[in-house]
Formats: C-alpha cells, structure tokens, sequence
C-alpha cells in the first residue's frame, strides 16, 4: 500500500512516514496542500493521505474539500494527522470528507489502531 | 531510585514470560515510573517494595497489573475489534427476537479497567438501537477500586481518546471537557461500575446474556482458570454469550462451553445439560 | 487604530488554563512524541545565556501564544530525540526549528482545544520569543527534561488593561514600546 504524508514539518513527515513503513507502506511527503495536490495530479495514486490541518498555501482542509471534489480520488482514504483537537474542528473535517482523524500528540500504536478500524493495515502488520 | 538489579530483572523475565516482550537494560527508569502509581495504590512506598511484596506473595491480580502497566500504553477501544463487531452482527440481532419487547438485556464486562471496553458496548449499542439506555444494562467490574472508578467518571485524556476509536464516535458521544473527554451522560447511565474479584466467589449479578470477559484467564493456573468459567457460567443465561481474549479458549480447560466462529471472532456458549 | 472593545474587561488566561493543565498537556506530548519514558520533571532551573524558543499564536476569544523557551544545546538533543532512527548526523539550524517548532506547535493546538473557542492556530515561529505584554495574562511553567530546564508560557498579545480611575490622557498603546 501507499502514501502520500502531508505536512509542513519535516520531522513530523519523517516521524509519520517511519510509522506507516513499519506497517508496511511505501511513502511519499509533500509540505502543503498544494503540494500534494500537485503529486496526486502527476498521476500518484496512494491508498491513503494523512493530513496535517495548519499548513502554509494550502491547509489541511482546504485539501480534503479539493480531493473530495474530484470523483477520480474517491478510493482514496484520507486521515487527518493535527495538533487542532477542538471538538467543533473534527466535526468540520469528517463533514468535509476527511474518515478519521488522529490527534497530535500520537504514538505509532495509535496510527495503527487507527489504520485497522479503516481496514489500512497490511495483513503481516496486524497484531 | 529504589530498584535494585535483582528486582528489575524479576520483573524482566515476568513482563517476557507473560507477554514475550524484551524490555531492554536500562528500562529502569520506565518501570519506576510505570509501576510507582501500582505501589502507591497498594499502600506502599516504592517499586522495589512493590516488586518484594509481589515476589514473596504471587497474585495473579498483581501480576496482571504489573504486566498491563509495562506493555500497553493506553487500552484501545476497539481493542481486538472483532468481538465487537460480532456483538452487533450476530448476537445482538439474536438476542432481540428471543427476547420480549421489555426485557432488558444484561451485558457484563467482567475486567473493564478504565472502562474502554463497557463504554465501547455502550457507544455500538446506542448507535444500533434507538432505546439503548433502556433496554440494555451494562455491568462494568474490575478488581481494582482505582479502575472502577475511573470507569464511572468516564472521563479520557486526549492520548487515550486516540487509542482507536472511531473520530465519529469521538464526537457523537464525547464532550471535550478541559484536556480531556468526557463520555456522554446516556453512556453513562447505561453503564454500572463496581469492584470485583473474579477469582473469589462473585456476589449477586446478573444474569448475562453477554460476558466480555478477555484477557484475564491468561494470568491464572488451569485450576482457577476452570473456576472462573464455573462462576461466570453460573450468571449467564443459557442462551447467553461469553467472549474471551483473542489468546484464550474454553478448550481444554472446561468442557461445558461449545465454540462458535462468528466471522473473524469466536464466541462461547453454554452447553445444554452440564 | 482601536484596540480590542475590552471594556468589560478580556478574560486573563490564569482564570483560563492553570498551570497543572499546561504541565499534563507538555507531558503528553513528550511522551507520545520524543519517547514514552521522557517525562518532564516540575522542577524549575536556571535557563542558559543561549536560549531558543517556538511558538505558536492563538486567536480566538483569547488572544496571545504558546511560547516554549529551552537552551539551543537542549532544542538540537529534543531534535535528535524527536526524529529518533531519522535523525541526520549533523543537525543544521532548519532541523532544529522544524522540530522544535513542531512540539509547539502540538501543544500549542492542545492548549488552544483546552480553552474558550472557536480560535484559530497560527503556524510555528521560532527564534527570540515574543515580549510579554501582560505580567498578569501569562501562565507560566518551568520543567526539567533530561535535567535540563525548560519554559512553557502562554501569554496574552494583547497590552494590559487601563487601571480604573487612573487618568490616562493618551491611548494606551504601548505595544510599540516593548
């Protein structure tokens, strides 16, 4: 499986990226929304984006509204990665499309948890 | 620091025989730190005492503690999600039609800890059923006062909340309350919590028509194991349900339960004449 | 230029946010983020010559940010122990603030989810942190991580409010003065 992390913090793109590796999933990152926009455009079709909301040129939820917009991405699962966890916040992003929703701070063993209740996780990684 | 070598390394072979996992030297600090709050819970002044009085006198109760609080970080909600999913695909749907229009359906989660796995039944039901609350009682028991009653508060830090649980239901039947969640009132009344030992005689209870009982047979000896099944059988209706950890059987242990596969999950059923 | 409409008086964090809540919402952060035994000990201590700090603003019906201040040597070691296996051997100046921007911003959005909303999260800044405006508007706590110390404050933008029945014949914008 594949993909794509969306965040503008490089450490958290590598921290969140090192964990879905050890689920089993090939990664790639983009810093914005835009950015990412751009690399599903190029022709990348991951199975899932996790999603980072506060970001420069596009944030995270004006990413899940282009997504969602577009019926050619409709396989694709989207998970919001954020440290916003006002309650009114995730009830915006779920309305807008986004299918969960993990909340910055995080363990590893919370994205995978996460991942199997969305059946994302790659069979030799479920424990 | 209070441990010394000895008792790290007791503690070291316990976590790995009981759980296979490795914790590495120098962890030290990790087991101070972890079990500091088991001792104090107990009236003692540190971990090595704790690990003393543990060591002279072995408890089951105390080993699974000591276990649970060095290999899992937050209980997850959906833990092992497919004896849940079972609850409303199957038994639920079965025990509505064989039971009347008044007839309140008694759920027991026998080892609820912080109360992830009552208030997880509670959320499915009340989403499967619009009169939840009053048709179906949830019994919430756990050794520990401390867990029973962090299970009646109903209130979870944000890194628990993150422990898998669906952001849909995060929102529908939680209120952020400072840092942390709070459990909605009608969850709340569905669910009684209160203390028990599952390894002595259980008081008045009951009876079930589903026992949620995981991940506590694997801490006793076959004879207590055979016990325990005994007294919880006893609660239960005849038609009733009982789900064990995903590592834990009836079989071998006690005849008297036939094994049902329900789509990824198993359930145990009394059998008829035992 | 007006300054906000404050006449019945802005709520001042400490009526907010205390201090045990800042403390458990930067210990779960370490926690989860930088390793499961990094706890924050809540021992105060004398803050290097050298200091970095990150924050992020909050706008909303309180105004102000979340600044965490530590020693540069301390920021590069939480940057080392954020990023674990992925660290690069030499750690320049943009791998620092990316990191250390990112813890605060983490608990800047929990202390934002942890107060009066809807507001808005701006995204991180690291560099000299923002003057206080507000001695009384400010939440302040001192940690020890790894014995080294470490401040987090969360602090009003805006500029304190007029004393009543203190004559005050100019308007009191005196953030240019800071």
């Amino acid at each position: 499986m594949r993909a794509l992390v969306i965040d503008d913090s490089r450490a958290m793109r590598r921290i969140v990226s090192a964990a879905l590796e050890g689920f089993g999933y090939e990664t790639r990152q983009a810093g914005h929304g835009q950015e990412a926009l751009d690399v599903l455009q190029e022709g990348y079709a991951p199975d899932l984006c996790t999603i980072d909301w506060n970001m420069p040129v596009m944030d995270g939820l004006q990413f899940v509204s282009a997504v969602r917009a577009n019926p050619a991405w409709r396989a694709l699962t989207l998970m919001m990665v954020t440290s916003e966890s006002e309650q009114g916040q995730i009830v915006r992003a779920l309305a807008a499309g986004a299918h969960e929703y993990v909340i910055k701070p995080f363990t590893a063993d919370a994205l995978r948890d996460k991942l199997a209740l969305l059946g994302m996780l790659p069979e030799e990684a479920v424990l | 620091m209070t441990l010394t070598t000895t008792s790290f390394d007791w503690v070291r072979q316990l976590v790995h025989r009981e759980s296979a996992i490795v914790l590495a030297p120098g962890k030290e600090y990790l087991v101070e730190a972890r079990l500091l709050p088991i001792a104090r819970s107990m009236g003692l002044p540190d971990v090595g005492q704790l690990v003393d009085s543990v060591r002279t006198r072995p408890s089951p109760e105390s080993t699974r503690r000591i276990v649970e609080a060095l290999t899992t970080n937050e209980t997850s909600w959906f833990r092992d999600g497919d004896p849940f999913t079972a609850l409303t695909s199957t038994v639920l749907p079965s025990l509505l039609s064989a039971r009347g229009p008044a007839e309140r359906l008694q759920i027991w989660s026998a080892a609820c800890s912080s109360g992830q796995e009552p208030y997880t039944i509670a959320m499915l039901l009340e989403d499967a059923m619009p009169n939840a609350s009053t048709r179906v009682a949830i019994t919430a028991t756990d050794l520990s006062r401390e867990m029973v009653e962090r299970t009646r508060a109903g209130r979870f830090s944000q890194l628990e909340v993150n422990r898998g649980l669906p952001a849909a239901m995060l929102v529908r039947h939680f209120t952020r309350a400072g840092t942390e969640w709070q459990v909605s009132p009608s969850l709340r009344r569905m669910v009684t919590a209160s203390e028990c030992n599952l390894a002595a005689p259980l008081p008045r209870m009951g009876p079930f028509d589903v026992v949620y009982l995981r991940n506590v047979l694997i801490y006793f000896d076959l004879p207590t194991k055979q016990a325990i099944l005994r007294r919880v059988r006893a609660l239960m209706r005849p038609d009733g349900w009982l789900f064990l950890g995903a590592a834990e059987t009836t079989l071998g242990v006690d005849d008297s339960w036939e094994r049902v596969v329900i789509g990824r999950s198993s359930a145990y059923r009394p059998l008829k004449g035992n | 230029m007006t300054l906000a409409p404050d006449a019945p008086g802005r709520l001042a964090i400490p009526a907010l946010i205390d201090e045990a809540t800042v403390e458990s919402i930067a210990g779960e952060a370490w926690i989860a983020l930088v390793g499961e035994d990094e706890v924050l000990v809540p021992v105060p201590g004398d803050l290097p010559e050298d200091t970095l700090s990150a924050w992020v603003d909050v706008v909303g019906p309180w105004t102000g940010s979340v600044v965490l201040t530590t020693g540069r040597q301390t920021a590069a070691e939480l940057t080392r122990a954020l990023l674990g296996d992925a660290a690069p051997e030499l750690l320049d100046h943009e791998d620092v603030a990316d990191a250390f921007g990112e813890i605060a911003n983490v608990v800047g959005g929990n202390v934002k989810a942890a107060l009066p909303g809807p507001s808005t999260l701006g995204l991180p800044e690291v560099g000299a942190a923002p003057t206080v405006r507000n001695p009384e508007d400010v939440c302040r706590i001192e940690v020890l991580w790894r014995g080294q110390p470490l401040v987090v404050s969360v602090q009003g933008a805006l500029p304190s409010l007029p004393v009543p029945h203190t004559p005050h014949q100019h308007p009191h914008q005196n953030g240019a003065s800071q």
